[in-house]
């Protein structure tokens, strides 16, 4: 006899990520799922650790702290482009994506991060290496590596909610915001305390700053297209609210917005900084999450 | 991508016939080391045309030989115990086995009453192999009238009604608008030129063409899908109530506008004949043939008299013949017209009052009465409006009225079989050069055409309904089917009892058929088929067969099977309606036969040969094709496979280029102008006044009487002019079973075989409705329901279906529709398992539920709708 | 040196699925994987709604979005306007595929490699030796070319395009209806200009600005 009734719909129109029925595909807003689901999740991963990485090593040339651009450093390239690879699933063609900088965003990203990788070998190794002029040319590298990911999606006009203009300078913060909060935490862990109180003013200004790129970035993105407006209802009525909510909300904001108060007369804390640290980098991920995986397609008609 | 050419040593193209569905498309297969690997259409045959085409299930035909779910040797079932969730535990046998088991039962049963022996034919998978032989192949065992075939579960779309009048009025099968002149088209819940349908993507072809062209195409039906979805306009219309709008438009063209084709009702019609005050006709004494009144001369004569000038026929007027009051049926139905106003029309169907006075008037409009045109050099009436119907608004139990009155629309203004007009498929099939297989209708009774070849059946001449029934469908009975569907009905043993018909069933020899889940209730057909010893040929076990089948034995598929008759009589079945070539495609085999599948044609002669029929059945087809040349027939005592018979007919059929169209794989000839616009041509009559169901009538009333015969049957429907019946399913609405479940044919699918094809079936998730059950979105609103909610449908006997829904604009607001026969469940089929929902098993069986004059099950049924609760 | 495109006339289009599934068999495509679609929608409200039928497949833009967006240069524009992989080249970024505005590419890896048309009961012969017939890499992105295998032949043996079977598209022959016109959008004679200018042809998201060469006239 006919199967479960709970087969049904298993049975006819199994899932194929977009939460659509297969008859629905860019008839309705169709997301986009090759950038996060499966494999795809691996460039998530890669895209927040270039990120982060990054953002550590740019927090720390202000301070010309060598431990951090160290640690930044082999985030990006080693954590980063070991996630990379997983996401390509070929490391030995991976070296193609030199050839079209002209026009494509990765190829100038597999550009930028290999000359990062020269320059900020140099800099970590070499005497003199924090000086004005490597530290501002490491510190655009950096930037360009923060916002790379988030370029990288910036750039693909068919898929509006990245396309926002909301994008980068979220992006920016959020990859000074985390790297901040990691240097941070390393000062404290190498017992700088003075530093690590010294940088909860910062800490203040780029959380703000981040809030505020946040609510921009929804409030943009929401007013910026109709597509993206779908995009943000998906984050924020759609099968993503929870994780918007509790992820990016919750943990992200709400959380380290307690934990600054808390230190607010600049009595630091290092397991509150530690705690805000996995605050910031489950926020930053979640972040991250929902606007991957929101991003959807204008149907074709 | 290289082509890695050093492995392969074999890639070629075999033309054959598409096989599944019942069009019979031309198809070649490309083989590539004796595996194929694709499938195109046939640019050079006429079928083809410029386009070539196959639809997306004929392309995808190929997993017919690739599914590892055939079955490769007979099965015989060792669990006694039958019915629906029941394991059969088939075990494998061999066929020396099968065959000696089955024609030793036969020759049993056959000593007693060879009626008792059921046959199928195989609509599930129809065109694969010949479509009709197996008609005459029962009749050698013994089988009278056609009685006893059941038709194989294709109810969903065979149209015992419309075939009726297709044979009455065209000679044919079924009808189609001539796409290639036609600027109006009326369609009554009937896809041709949109997907379904005979000739289904020939007919594509042309409308495509005339859409371009501009003709203007008005689909009435309950949802714009398939047919509505492409029309110029989509009339949404309650199932079962087109008579009435075509009624109100036949009264608006004679009462309203008064503008007929007078010429055409005077010499083509039986409109002329004159009848008494109870509506028979007058005969002449002697030839009995009817009466007519010449105008010119003031004489009553007889119809065919010679003398009388086309335009002196008389169609109004009041006269005396031996002192009884007569009148031409014309005015009969002037008269009767009169009282379907529009305003009665829409109140029954649901269409605007404005809509069918501006389809009745474009219908007038478009039609260019007396108007000519010239086509090849011959000069013909030139009517460019088709009103067309098929399954959907036949399948009825009101069904033959629904026919008639769309046809009527079409008779007043003269456009049958003329240029622009309503096609019948092609009435006659001229030889093939240098052959001599002809088909060529005759002129019987009252100038009634008989058509050169009909299915089961013959429309024509009619027979008056008599008992004692010989045969389960009680043909006798119920004269005018085509293929009985009484074996299903819930009242079945009452019917024969009564009736007089002793063959109680024992057994079913059936080809492909899945009739106990594509008919009707489930339950019902169980009950009535289950003490059956049932045979079935196919190519997997389907649920017919893991519910009640003993003996399954493997068949080939088209792409395996050498059949050069599969498409032989295309002309009546799958040829070109309009204006072109015939032709015809041969089943050449692409690739060996799966496992020890073998063709039914020749278990067929091997069956026969043990039971001691098979020179009855030879005969039989010395005498269908009308083999003359002694070295040709096959003669007593021969036993020839069906390929080595073809050797011989293949001869006969296209005699000297037998070997040309057995190596192009077709065959296609010229088919003359007349031949195409046959109807000022023949000196035949349409019988549109339906004399015949008045003495029908009688009859059935006095045997009735004298049988005691107590089910309900609608008799007031034996009435010679289309009037307006309620249909059953409408009757049984009331405040809680308050919406009409309607089925309808998808395009992708040939009722239930096509579920078990992968390339099929993944397309089908990309179809909104192909899965899903209908509703209209203001409905489901209401009702508190949205797309993705599983629903029960649930008509007044308790049976029940589930599914998915799925909500549209474009359907009745008052409907549920459902593609087809999914809702399947058989083992042997894994692809199609859990696939759509079945709309058949709705379908309630008890015999008011059928059209009493065709016996044609009624296809909507009330339902009641409700969310499932375990969500 | 000709520019190939098509014009699709949804007019003529009964949405039997012929493109699709022949396009499948053509190049041996693996369940979930289709160069050829049809997509069904609905507009308007009850009851003057109208069905929407659109067949979709590469547009073959000559501003094409995937190209832009592929780092090595392995998706490319030819000469003759069709959008191509180089599968010696890609390197399964998938950046074209997120970046195309028609979502007509697919990824192939082991998982699709390893679909079977009857799931867990084998490979079937013809999926067997479609792998041989028509191998695509591992790791690199698959999509429709248009034919280009049979243009090439095609023409080689003096056959038109779009004219000649064995020079078209395995979805404009099978079409029953004619729907599918293939020709050379430079000459301003061949049938698709002339369709593309009589009827009006209008390319999907045009906003995008990538200049499909895939035309639709109702």
């Amino acid at each position: 006899m006919k199967d479960k009734i709970d087969d049904l719909e298993k049975n006819m129109f199994p899932s194929d990520g977009t939460g659509l029925k297969p008859y629905e595909w860019m008839v309705r807003p169709t997301a986009q799922t090759q950038w996060i689901d499966d494999k795809g999740l691996f460039l998530w991963l890669a895209f927040f650790s270039s990120e982060i990485g990054a953002g550590l090593y740019f927090m720390s040339l202000f301070h010309e702290y060598r431990p951090g651009i160290i640690l930044g450093w082999l985030i990006t390239l080693i954590l980063g482009g070991t996630i990379h690879v997983l996401y390509l699933g070929n490391p030995f063609r991976a070296w193609r994506m030199i050839m079209k900088p002209n026009t494509s965003e990765l190829s100038r990203g597999v550009w930028i991060i290999g000359i990062f990788a020269l320059l900020g070998f140099f800099q970590m190794t070499s005497q003199g290496g924090f000086n004005i002029v490597f530290n501002f040319i490491m510190g655009i590298l950096c930037l360009l590596i923060i916002s790379h990911g988030f370029v990288t999606m910036n750039v693909i006009r068919a898929l509006p909610a990245w396309s926002s203009t909301m994008v980068l300078p979220l992006s920016l913060i959020s990859g000074i915001w985390v790297g901040s909060q990691l240097l941070q935490m390393m000062f404290v862990m190498g017992g700088s305390g003075v530093l690590a109180s010294g940088m909860e003013v910062w800490a203040k200004v780029f959380f703000l700053i981040y809030l505020i790129c946040v609510l921009l970035y929804v409030w943009g993105t929401y007013h910026a297209d109709k597509i993206a407006k779908e995009s943000i209802v998906i984050q924020l009525k759609g099968k993503l609210s929870q994780i918007f909510y509790i992820g990016v909300g919750g943990v992200g904001l709400v959380i380290p917005a307690l934990l600054i108060l808390i230190m607010w007369e600049g009595n630091i804390n290092g397991f509150l900084l530690f705690l805000r640290l996995i605050a910031v980098l489950v926020g930053d991920l979640a972040l991250r999450y929902t606007i991957m995986k929101s991003a959807v397609y204008k149907p074709l008609f | 991508m290289t082509y890695k050419t050093d492995e392969i040593w074999e890639d070629k193209w075999v033309n054959t016939t598409c096989g599944v569905c019942y069009c019979g498309c031309g198809a070649k297969v490309r083989v590539v080391n004796g595996v194929p690997v694709k499938i195109e259409g046939i640019k050079e045959s006429t079928m083809g045309g410029d386009g070539a085409g196959l639809c997306g299930k004929g392309a995808a035909g190929l997993m017919y030989y690739h599914d590892p779910n055939r079955i490769k040797k007979p099965l015989r079932r060792t669990n006694p115990e039958k019915g629906i969730g029941v394991d059969p535990m088939w075990k494998e046998i061999e066929w020396e086995e099968a065959l000696e088991e089955i024609s030793t039962r036969m020759k049993k049963i056959m000593e007693d009453d060879p009626n008792k022996i059921l046959f199928t034919n195989q609509t599930m998978r129809a065109s694969d192999g010949p479509h009709n032989h197996a008609y005459f192949y029962a009749q050698a065992f013994g089988v009278k009238n056609n009685g006893n075939f059941i038709i194989g579960g294709g109810s969903l779309h065979c149209g015992n009604a419309a075939h009726m009048l297709g044979g009455l009025i065209h000679g044919a099968w079924s009808i189609a608008p001539d796409w290639r002149y036609t600027k109006y088209v009326l369609k009554w819940g009937s896809s041709k030129g949109t997907g379904s349908g005979h000739s289904a993507m020939t007919n594509a072809r042309l409308r495509a063409d005339a859409i371009r062209r501009g003709t203007r195409e008005v689909v009435f039906d309950p949802m714009g899908n398939f047919a509505g979805g492409k029309a110029t306009e989509w009339v949404p219309i309650l199932p079962g109530t087109d008579t009435a709008v075509g009624l109100a438009i036949a009264n608006y063209i004679l009462n309203t506008r008064g503008e007929i084709d007078e010429l055409y009702l005077k010499a083509k019609t039986n409109f002329v004949y004159l009848i008494r005050e109870d509506g028979t006709f007058i005969r002449h004494e002697k030839s009995n043939k009817p009466l007519v009144f010449d105008g010119k001369e003031g004489k009553i004569k007889e119809f065919d008299d010679n003398s009388i000038a086309h335009e002196d026929f008389s169609l109004y007027g009041e006269y005396e013949y031996k002192g009884e009051k007569v009148r031409p049926c014309f005015e009969a139905l002037k008269q009767h017209l009169k009282q379907f106003t529009p305003q009665w029309a829409s109140q029954i169907s649901t269409v605007p009052v404005g809509t069918i006075l501006k389809v009745a008037k474009d219908w007038v409009d478009n039609a260019q009465i007396g108007s000519t045109i010239t086509i090849e050099g011959q000069s013909f009436p030139y009517r460019p409006v088709a009103s067309v119907t098929f399954r959907g608004s036949q399948g009825h139990s009101n069904g033959i009225h629904q026919v008639a009155a769309i046809d009527l629309m079409s008779q007043l203004v003269g456009a049958e079989d003329v240029p622009g007009g309503t096609m019948g498929w092609p009435s006659k099939r001229r030889k093939y050069p240098g052959g001599q297989y002809e088909r060529m209708p005759r002129i019987g009774e009252d100038g009634v055409l008989i058509p050169a070849v009909f299915y089961s059946h013959d429309p024509w001449p009619v027979h008056i309904p008599s008992v004692p029934c010989d045969n389960n469908g009680c043909v006798d009975f119920w004269t005018h089917c085509t293929l009985s569907h009484i074996p299903y009905v819930k009242e079945r043993d009452y019917i024969h009892e009564k009736f007089g018909m002793g063959a109680k069933p024992e057994m079913i020899f059936g080809i492909a058929a899945n009739f106990i889940i594509s008919q009707s209730d489930w339950d019902v057909a169980v009950e009535n088929f289950k003490d059956c010893f049932v045979v079935q040929m196919d190519l997997w076990v389907n649920e017919t067969d893991q519910a009640i089948g003993d003996i399954i034995l493997p068949d080939v598929s088209y792409l395996e099977k050498d059949c050069w008759s599969s498409e032989i009589d295309a002309f009546f079945f799958s040829g070109s309606p309009s204006n072109e070539d015939w032709f015809v495609h041969l089943q050449q085999p692409v690739a060996e036969p799966i496992g020890e599948s073998r063709f039914f044609m020749d278990v067929y002669i091997d069956v026969a040969q043990r039971v001691g029929v098979l020179d009855k059945f030879n005969e039989s087809l010395n005498n269908y094709y009308g083999v003359t040349d002694e070295a040709l027939k096959i003669k007593p005592g021969e036993v020839l496979n069906w390929k080595q018979i073809g050797e011989r007919y293949m001869r006969w059929v296209y005699g000297d280029d037998k070997e040309k169209v057995e190596k192009q794989g077709y065959a296609t000839w010229h088919k003359p102008i007349e031949d195409v616009y046959w109807r000022w041509n023949t000196q035949s009559r349409c019988p549109v006044y339906m004399e015949f169901l008045l003495h029908d009538r009688r009859a059935v009333e006095k045997i009735i009487e004298d049988t005691g015969f107590e089910l309900e049957m609608e008799l007031d429907q034996y009435t010679p002019m289309p009037d307006w019946f309620v249909p059953t399913s409408h009757k049984e609405l009331d405040s809680e079973y308050d919406l009409l479940a309607f089925s309808y044919r998808d395009i992708l699918h040939t009722n239930n075989t096509t579920f078990q094809n992968p390339y099929v079936d993944e397309v089908s998730k990309m179809c909104p409705y192909t899965f899903t059950i209908t509703l209209n979105r203001a409905l489901a609103d209401e009702r508190g329901l949205a797309d993705g909610d599983i629903i029960w449908l649930e008509n007044r006997y308790g049976v029940k279906e589930n599914g998915i829904v799925k909500t549209m604009e474009a359907q009745s607001p008052r409907v549920v529709g459902i593609s087809g026969q999914g809702g399947l469940w058989a083992d042997g089929r894994p692809i199609a398992r859990g696939k759509g929902s079945n709309f058949c098993k709705l379908l309630p069986s008890y015999l008011r539920h059928y059209d009493p004059i065709t016996g044609n099950i009624e296809t909507a049924v009330a339902v009641k709708i409700y969310k499932d609760q375990g969500r | 040196m000709p520019r190939w495109g098509m014009v699709i006339d949804v007019k003529r289009c009964i949405a039997c699925w012929g493109c699709t599934i022949a396009c499948k068999e053509e190049h041996f495509l693996p369940p979930g994987v289709f160069w050829n679609r049809i997509l069904i929608g609905e507009t308007g409200k009850f009851p003057s709604s109208r069905k929407l039928i659109y067949p979709i497949l590469c547009n073959h833009c000559s501003d094409a979005a995937c190209v832009e967006a592929c780092p090595t240069g392995a998706t490319y524009v030819r000469v003759d306007g069709i959008v191509a992989v180089d599968d010696k080249k890609c390197v399964g970024c998938r950046a074209c595929l997120v970046s195309c505005p028609y979502q007509q590419r697919t990824y192939y890896d082991q998982t699709v490699k390893d679909r079977e048309y009857f799931p867990g009961q084998g490979k079937t012969a013809m999926e067997l030796i479609g792998e041989k017939l028509y191998p695509f890499k591992l790791g690199t992105v698959i999509k429709c070319n248009f034919c280009m295998e049979r243009l090439e032949e095609g023409m080689k043996k003096g056959l038109v395009p779009g004219r000649d079977e064995d020079a078209s598209p395995a979805c404009v022959n099978i079409c029953p209806v004619n729907a599918r016109i293939f020709g050379d959008l430079d000459d301003p004679d061949s049938v698709v200009s002339r369709l593309i200018m009589e009827k009006k042809g209008k390319q999907l998201k045009k906003e995008f600005g990538t200049e499909p060469a895939v035309y639709y006239i109702d």
